[in-house]
């Protein structure tokens, strides 16, 4: 039967094996190993453990196992890294916006209007939205520097990975290269991407643009310079951005179209940017051109004035100047 | 707010991945569920990274191991497979015929280890493998560092007494 004395200095015993006694304990238990037998073979005892302990610290753990786990590891990393995406909520003048950026770039860009379809868009394809503000600050400067008007591009890199189809993908990388201050028809697209007949799918892709704004289906319009179809009805919406972007635009009633007379012309695969009145551009079929909102728009987008039209010495009453 | 990287994250996963394998491997005693949740502890950091506010990532990793540890260990309860996974375990103590003798000290305490309750020998394989402050684990474990110690000291006993037990068994053998 131990004493009170030997059952209370069980845990300083095993203190003080293990080196972490401070002096006050250390004594006590020398003086009371001093006079107590077992509890000296109890010290003794505890002492084993902690070097059992040291032994179990150094046991080796198997290397090929180790290894295997590291590499799945980096694989479950490097799928994880592609699956994750951040997002934020911007405000703009737009209304709310949401930003979403996966490693390889933007992958969505939403008006946030009504029940909003992003998370269940983003999930079903195995990705994993992520809220993260301060990851996303560069976006969201960039993009109020474009809606002020102070930036002429967005320049980020994008990810495709939710179009629905290579016809999709293909209709909007077309759309990605239509510049600032431009607008292009859907016919123009469906010729673009090789698919003349096809004016009708190209409306419906830009309709489920997931990136909208930075791939900018609102500058492509109908074939008469209407503003039709923007992410479901709001033409509104795509009437401002384009008045930004410097593209003169006019109200008959409810409808939005560009000014035809008031925009410069840039027939495919030319140099030059010409008047609506060219006379070079006579057998030109309707809605293949481009049309620019401001000389320095086309300028800025390489372009040269024609040397048959002079647009340089015959430029066009600006409506609404960028 | 300290933010990890991608890259602190790559060096992160250098630094820490065989010493939280190692963890898993001395608490859960299965090769397979320390590769797991070895996976899943990083998976869970990588994502998380961004809110990660703790200054030391080591106990930030072993934190979120833990939580798996005890998740798996509670699921596993209620799979009512404990038979199973006692099978596949390393057994705990010495064996019928007190077949200690032939192995090494480390692998005797590892196989005492493994017998003992879930929080004494998570509290005991953080202080006294891995060395962490008793504050520490008892944030890990959600205790006070009295309840962190007094469940270090209590596994210290037991395996005291174990191995008590397996040197007296060792003096009997012929």
């Amino acid at each position: 039967m131990k004493s009170l004395a030997c059952v209370r200095i069980e845990s300083d015993l095993a203190v003080v094996a293990a080196g972490e006694a401070d002096k006050a304990t250390a004594r006590r238990v020398d003086e009371h190993v001093s006079r107590c037998e077992s509890c000296r073979t109890l010290l003794a005892s505890y002492r084993n453990v902690e070097a059992a302990t040291a032994a179990l610290r150094e046991r080796p753990v198997d290397r090929p196992l180790l290894a295997r786990s590291r590499e799945r590891l980096e694989a479950g990393l490097a799928d994880l890294r592609h699956r994750i995406v951040h997002y934020a909520i911007f405000p703009s003048p737009l209304g709310n916006v949401l930003v979403a950026r996966s490693e390889m770039g933007v992958i969505l860009v939403e008006y946030l209007r009504g029940a909003p379809h992003w998370p269940a868009q983003l999930t079903a394809q195995g990705l994993e939205p992520i809220e993260d503000h301060d990851g996303l600050s560069t976006l969201r400067k960039d993009f109020a520097a474009y809606l002020a008007g102070r930036s002429r591009r967005l320049e980020w890199p994008v990810d495709l990975r939710l179009a629905r189809s290579d016809f999709q993908r293909s209709v909007l990388e077309a759309t990605a290269a239509v510049p600032y201050g431009a607008v292009v028809s859907y016919k123009r697209i469906a010729r673009e991407v090789g698919r003349p007949e096809a004016v009708r799918a190209v409306a419906q892709a830009l309709r489920h643009n997931p990136i909208a704004i930075a791939i900018p289906c609102h500058r492509v319009i109908g074939t008469e310079g209407a503003l039709v179809g923007y992410s479901g009805g709001k033409t509104a919406l795509k009437e401002k951005l384009l008045s930004m972007e410097g593209v003169p635009i006019e109200r008959e009633r409810k409808d939005y179209r560009i000014v035809q007379r008031s925009t410069y012309l840039l027939e495919p695969g030319d140099h030059e940017y010409c008047l609506p009145t060219c006379p070079s551009k006579a057998k030109v079929p309707a809605g293949v051109s481009t049309w620019f909102g401001s000389r320095e728009r086309a300028e800025a987008a390489g372009y040269r004035p024609c040397t048959t039209c002079r647009p340089d010495l015959h430029p066009l009453p600006s409506r609404s100047a960028p | 707010m300290s933010v990890v990287t991608d890259d602190a994250f790559t060096q992160l996963v250098a630094e820490h991945h065989a010493e939280i394998f190692r963890y898993l491997m001395r608490v859960t005693g299965r090769p397979s569920d320390a590769d797991d949740l070895s996976q899943e502890t990083f998976l869970r950091a990588f994502r998380a990274r961004a809110s990660q506010n703790s200054c030391e990532p080591r106990a930030w990793l072993f934190t979120i191991a833990t939580n798996l540890i005890k998740n798996h260990f509670r699921a596993q309860k209620r799979r009512r497979r404990a038979h199973d996974a006692l099978r596949e375990r390393v057994p705990s103590g010495p064996d019928r015929d007190g077949e200690f003798s032939g192995r090494d000290v480390g692998e005797v305490v590892e196989r005492i280890v493994a017998g003992l309750p879930l929080k004494q020998r998570l509290a005991f394989v953080q202080r006294k493998v891995h060395g962490f402050e008793y504050e520490v684990i008892a944030q890990n474990l959600r205790c006070s560092p009295e309840s962190a110690r007094a469940n270090v000291f209590q596994a210290t006993k037991k395996i005291r007494r174990a191995l008590d037990g397996h040197s007296a068994d060792r003096k009997e053998a012929p």
